[in-house]
C-alpha cells in the first residue's frame, strides 16, 4: 500500500485528523460527538468574527464556556454542544459579556437580553431581565436556567429575546443539547430500543445572509427587517465546505469547533442526529445508503415506546427549522457485483455466518469479482482531491502529480449535503456552504 | 441548416479540433474516444442487442434479460418555456444504438430537458456509459460531467458520480457505470459536477425500478412465479405493476406516471447563454416545471419520434430574446422537451404517482384537490417500520424539497370522471414567469 501526500495545508491536515493505521480486525474505537458535558454549564455570550473561505468574514454573536472544559473558551458558532444524561438536573448559568444590551427601534432603544431557551423541555429562569419568554442576560448579567434532561434525543437550543427576537438565531446565539439514555448504553433511546450505535454525528444546518451580519456590525441595528432576509451562506456544525471537513477543534477555525467529516467501516450503525438549528427549511441528502429514522425531536419513533419501529426509510431529510430528526444509517456494500477489496491483493473472505467477513467486513458472495467494467485513463477524467486512484477500498492508485491525495487511506467518500444545490454555495461561491461527506474506511484504519 | 446551427457546427469542429489535440495535451497519446462497455454487445460495436425497453439494435448480439445497456450523451442545448422565452440547457441524450464514431457529432446540441428517463427492473445489471460532447455554445468551457444514480443503496464512490471524491468523464471520452440494480423505487439520476451550476443548467432525470413481486407475483418465486398476480408484461393476470414488493399488492397501480418537479432561473440561464458571471447567491425559481415543461404544455404527449413534432416544436427564440429571430431552431432540431406530465386514467383505476423533486433553491408540495393521496414509499424503499410495520400515510399534500423522491398512490375509486389538477399548493408557482396559468401543474384526467 502506498500513500500519496501532497503539501495542501489546511484541508491535509483535517482529512489525516484522528485517523492511524491498524492491523485488519484491531480494536476499533468509535466516535463520539464532541461537546461539553454537564450537569452544570457556565456559558456566556460575546461578539466574535469567523472566516469564510470565500474570503469575507462574518461578524456572530455566540455562546462560549467559560470553564473552557473541550480545550477552548472562545465564543463559538454554533454554541457548545450540551451532552447529559436522562434525568439529570441541568444548570445552564448564562453570563452576557459583550452583545448590545439594546438595540435601536422607531420607538426608541429596546431591550435585547441574551437567553436560552431549551426545545422540549420545562425550563426554570432566575436572575437576570425579564424578557419575552424567559430571563434573558443583559451585559454582565448572569441568568441561571435549571431543567430535567428529558426523554434521551437531540434538541435544540438558542436564544429568543429582543425587538427582534429572530436576529439571535440568525447571529448565532444557538446550539445543540444532546440527551444520552440514563441506562448508559450505546444506543439513541435506551437498550433494546434497537438503537444501538457504533459511531455518531451531529448535522447541525443552519444559514446566514451576510447582510444582517455587516449591519450588526456597524452597529446599524435598525438596517434590516425580517423581509430582507435571504440567506446566502450555509453552514453545517457552524463551518462550510471545504472548512468543514478540516477536524474538530481545529486552530485554524477558533470560533467553529466543530467539523461535519464523518467516518464509519463498513457495517458500523451510524446515528445521524440532524438538528437544523436555522430558520430555512434544508432537504439535506446523504449519499451511500439509506438511513432509517428513530426519532424526532426527542421522540422515539416507536409504536409502544419500547423500540423504534415506526421509523421509515430515506436518503433525505425534510429538515425542517428547529427541528430534530435521529437517524441510523449503515453502509454494507452488499450486492455492488464485485469485490470492494480488488481482486488482486489476496485478502480472503470467510463468511461469519452472516455472510460477511467478521474482520474485512466484505460481502463474501461478491468477494473475488473483478469490477465489470475498465475504467478510463486519468488523462479522460477529472479526479477529485478526495478520489484515492482506485475504485477499491483501503487502496490508492497512481495520480498524476498535484491530482488527489486527500484520501490516502482508500476511503469511500459519499457526500452529505444539501440537495438545494443552491446552497453548495457560500455568499455566490461553489463549492461551498453545507457539501460534508462520509468517508467509510476499511477496517484496519482506526476511526478516533 | 439554419445560421445559427451553421455557427454550432463551426464550434463543434472547434471542439473536436481541441479534443484530440491540446485536451490531451502532456498526457501522452491521446486516449480520448467513445468508448461503449455493455456485457451483451458480443461484437464490441458499442451497439447493445436492444436498449433497456428491449427493443433489437443489434441482431449480431444476444439480448440477455437481466443485462441492461444505455448509451448517454452529456452537453448542452436548450428549452423553450411555454411562455416562449428561450433557455440554455446542459443536459442529458439518449444515443443508445448511434455509431460510437459519430456520437460526439449526434450528441451536439442534443440535451434533454429532462434527461431521458431511465426505467429498469429489479435484477438488473445496468451498464450506464456516458459520453461527453462538450458544450458548443460555451466553447470557453470544458466541463467534465458525471451521472449521479440518487438513491442508489450501498453505492460504491467510483459510480457515485460526486467529482470532488470521485472521477468525472472530460470532453471527447467516455465513462462506464455499473450498477447491480437490487432495490426497486423511485430514484432520480443526475450530474453532479459542479452541481449547483450543472442541475439548475438541466442535467436532471426521472430513474425508477421496477419490483421483482411485479416479474413473480404475490408470494411467487423466479421458478414458479403466481401468475394471477403478476404484471401482464411478464405474462401475469395482475396489475399493470406495484410500486415495491410489498407482499401483500397494496402498491398495485394501473397507471404509473413518474413525476419530476423543478425550476429554473431564467436569470440564471440567460446569463449563461451570455458568458456572464452566474447568480447562485440569488437564485431564484421563476419557472416552476413538470418533466421539463410548465402548464399547459405538461399535459402535452411525450415526443419519441419525429412524427411526435406536431405534439410540441423544437426549442425556439420565441420572444427573440436571443435575437435570432422568432422562428429559428435553436438546437439540433429534436424536441429537447420530450416528456409529457400528463396522466389518464379509467375510473376506478389507482395511479402510481413517482415524485421527485429536482429544484436547486426550494421546496414544493403537491396536491390534487378532489383527490385523495396515500404515501406508500420515500427515499426509493417500501415504508415499512424496521419490524414489517405498514407506515403508509393518507394525505391530500406531500411536501417534499431537492432530492426528495416520494411514491404515492392515488386511488380514483369513487371519484367523478373528469379533470383534475395536480400542482403545487404554492399556488403562486403556477405561472411561467409573469405568464399566468402556467408552471406547476399538470392535469390527471379520470375517464
Amino acid at each position: 500500500m502506498t500513500y500519496r501526500f501532497k503539501a495542501v495545508g489546511r484541508l491535509l491536515s483535517g482529512v489525516l485528523l484522528g485517523l492511524t493505521l491498524m492491523p485488519w480486525g484491531a480494536t476499533r474505537a468509535e466516535h463520539d460527538i464532541p461537546g461539553i458535558t454537564g450537569p452544570t454549564f457556565n456559558l456566556y455570550a460575546a461578539p466574535f468574527n469567523i472566516s469564510l473561505p470565500e474570503g469575507s468574514s462574518l461578524y456572530m454573536w455566540g455562546f462560549g464556556d467559560m470553564t473552557g472544559q473541550a480545550g477552548t473558551s472562545l465564543p463559538q458558532y454554533p454554541g457548545p454542544t450540551l451532552i447529559v444524561t436522562e434525568g439529570q438536573d441541568v444548570t445552564i448559568n448564562l453570563t452576557n459579556y459583550g452583545v448590545p444590551s439594546t438595540l435601536p427601534t422607531a420607538d426608541g432603544p429596546a431591550d435585547n437580553p441574551v437567553s436560552i431557551v431549551v426545545a422540549g423541555h420545562h425550563v426554570a429562569a432566575t436572575g437576570g431581565t425579564t424578557g419575552l419568554v424567559t430571563n434573558g442576560a443583559k451585559y454582565g448579567e448572569t441568568v441561571s436556567y435549571t431543567f430535567t434532561a428529558g426523554k434521551p434525543g437531540t434538541y435544540v437550543y438558542h436564544s429568543l429575546d429582543g425587538p427582534n427576537p429572530g436576529l439571535h438565531v440568525e447571529m448565532g446565539l444557538l446550539g445543540a443539547l444532546i440527551v444520552r439514555p440514563a441506562d448508559g448504553s450505546r444506543t439513541a433511546y435506551g437498550a433494546g430500543t434497537e438503537t444501538d450505535y457504533d459511531q455518531e454525528y451531529l448535522y447541525l444546518l443552519t444559514e446566514a445572509d451576510p447582510d444582517v451580519h455587516f449591519q450588526m456590525e456597524r452597529g446599524h441595528y435598525g438596517h434590516f427587517t425580517n423581509a430582507d432576509r435571504f440567506a446566502t451562506v450555509y453552514f453545517a456544525n457552524g463551518r462550510v465546505y471545504p472548512d468543514l471537513v478540516q477536524g474538530d477543534y481545529n486552530p485554524l477555525f477558533p470560533h467553529q469547533p466543530y467539523q461535519s467529516l464523518a467516518m464509519s467501516h463498513p457495517r458500523d450503525k451510524v446515528l445521524v442526529r440532524n438538528l437544523n438549528a436555522g430558520h430555512d427549511s434544508h432537504p439535506f441528502h446523504y449519499h451511500g445508503e439509506n438511513h432509517r429514522f428513530v426519532g424526532r425531536d426527542g421522540n422515539m419513533l416507536s409504536s409502544d415506546g419500547q423500540v423504534a419501529d415506526l421509523g421509515r426509510s430515506d436518503n433525505t431529510i425534510n429538515s425542517a427549522p428547529k427541528q430534530s430528526v435521529d437517524a441510523i444509517w449503515t453502509w454494507t456494500g452488499k450486492d455492488l457485483g464485485w469485490d470492494i477489496y480488488g481482486t488482486t491483493n489476496g485478502h480472503t473472505c470467510t463468511d461469519a455466518g452472516d455472510g460477511f467477513d467478521a474482520d474485512t467486513r466484505e460481502y463474501c458472495a461478491d468477494h473475488g469479482k473483478a469490477i465489470p467494467v475498465d475504467l478510463p485513463g486519468v488523462a479522460e477524467l477529472t479526479l477529485g482531491g478526495f478520489w484515492s486512484g482506485s475504485p477499491y477500498m483501503g487502496d490508492v492508485g497512481d495520480l498524476p502529480p498535484g491530482e488527489g491525495g486527500l484520501n490516502p487511506n482508500g476511503g469511500y467518500f459519499f457526500v452529505w449535503h444539501s440537495h438545494a444545490e443552491k446552497e453548495l454555495t457560500t455568499f455566490d461561491i461553489f463549492p461551498g456552504g453545507s457539501l460534508s461527506a462520509m468517508v467509510v474506511l476499511p477496517t484496519s484504519v482506526d476511526i478516533q | 441548416m439554419n445560421e445559427l446551427l451553421r455557427k454550432n457546427a463551426l464550434s463543434a469542429a472547434v471542439t473536436m479540433a481541441l479534443m484530440g489535440g491540446i485536451g490531451m495535451g502532456g498526457m501522452g497519446a491521446a486516449q480520448a474516444a467513445v468508448n461503449v462497455q455493455c456485457a451483451e454487445d458480443d461484437d464490441h460495436d458499442g451497439i447493445p442487442p436492444a436498449d433497456i425497453y428491449g427493443n433489437p439494435l443489434d441482431l449480431d448480439d444476444t439480448d440477455q434479460e437481466h443485462v441492461k445497456c444505455m448509451h448517454l450523451t452529456s452537453g448542452d442545448g436548450f428549452a423553450e418555456m411555454s411562455d416562449g422565452h428561450p433557455a440554455y440547457t446542459f443536459g442529458f441524450a439518449d444515443e443508445t444504438g448511434t455509431d460510437p464514431s459519430v456520437v460526439l457529432t449526434e450528441g451536439i446540441l442534443a440535451a434533454r430537458w429532462p434527461g431521458p428517463r431511465i426505467v429498469l427492473e429489479q435484477g438488473d445489471e445496468f451498464y450506464l456509459s456516458l459520453s461527453n460532447v462538450g458544450t458548443v455554445m460555451r466553447p470557453d468551457l470544458f466541463d467534465p460531467h458525471t451521472v449521479h444514480y440518487h438513491g442508489f443503496p450501498n453505492a460504491a464512490t467510483v459510480f457515485d458520480g460526486v467529482p470532488e471524491v470521485s472521477i468525472a468523464i472530460n470532453m471527447g471520452s467516455t465513462l462506464t457505470y455499473y450498477y447491480n440494480v437490487v432495490e426497486p423505487g423511485t430514484f432520480i439520476y443526475h450530474c453532479h459536477v459542479e452541481a449547483t451550476e450543472h442541475m439548475e443548467m438541466g442535467m436532471l432525470a426521472n430513474l425508477y425500478v421496477h419490483p421483482l413481486q411485479d416479474r413473480i407475483g404475490i408470494g411467487g418465486t423466479e421458478g414458479a412465479p403466481n401468475l394471477a398476480t403478476a404484471a401482464p408484461r411478464f405474462g401475469g393476470s395482475g396489475p399493470t405493476g406495484y410500486a415495491y414488493n410489498d407482499g401483500d399488492g397494496t402498491t398495485a397501480y394501473d397507471v404509473e406516471a413518474p413525476i419530476q418537479v423543478s425550476g429554473f432561473d431564467s436569470n440564471f440561464h440567460d446569463a449563461h447563454i451570455q458568458v456572464q458571471p452566474l447568480p447562485f447567491a440569488n437564485l431564484r425559481t421563476n419557472y416552476p416545471q413538470i418533466n421539463g415543461r410548465g402548464y399547459p404544455d405538461t399535459v402535452l404527449d411525450d415526443v419519441n419520434t419525429p412524427a411526435d413534432q406536431v405534439v410540441m416544436h423544437p426549442p425556439r427564440d420565441t420572444d427573440g430574446f436571443l435575437g435570432e429571430g422568432a422562428g429559428t431552431v435553436l438546437n439540433n432540431g429534436d424536441v429537447s422537451q420530450d416528456m409529457g406530465a400528463g396522466i389518464s386514467v379509467a375510473a376506478g383505476g389507482r395511479v402510481l404517482l413517482r415524485l421527485s423533486n429536482v429544484s436547486i433553491d426550494r421546496f414544493f408540495t403537491l396536491t390534487a384537490p378532489g383527490l385523495k393521496m396515500q404515501i406508500v414509499g420515500t427515499g426509493a424503499r417500501l415504508a415499512r417500520g424496521v419490524d414489517g410495520k405498514n407506515l403508509y400515510v393518507d394525505t391530500t399534500s406531500v411536501n417534499f424539497g431537492g432530492g426528495e423522491t416520494h411514491d404515492v398512490i392515488i386511488d380514483t375509486a369513487g371519484v367523478a370522471p373528469g379533470t383534475y389538477f395536480l400542482t403545487a399548493a404554492e399556488f403562486y408557482q403556477m405561472s411561467n414567469n409573469t405568464q399566468l396559468d402556467g408552471g406547476l401543474i399538470t392535469e390527471i384526467v379520470v375517464n
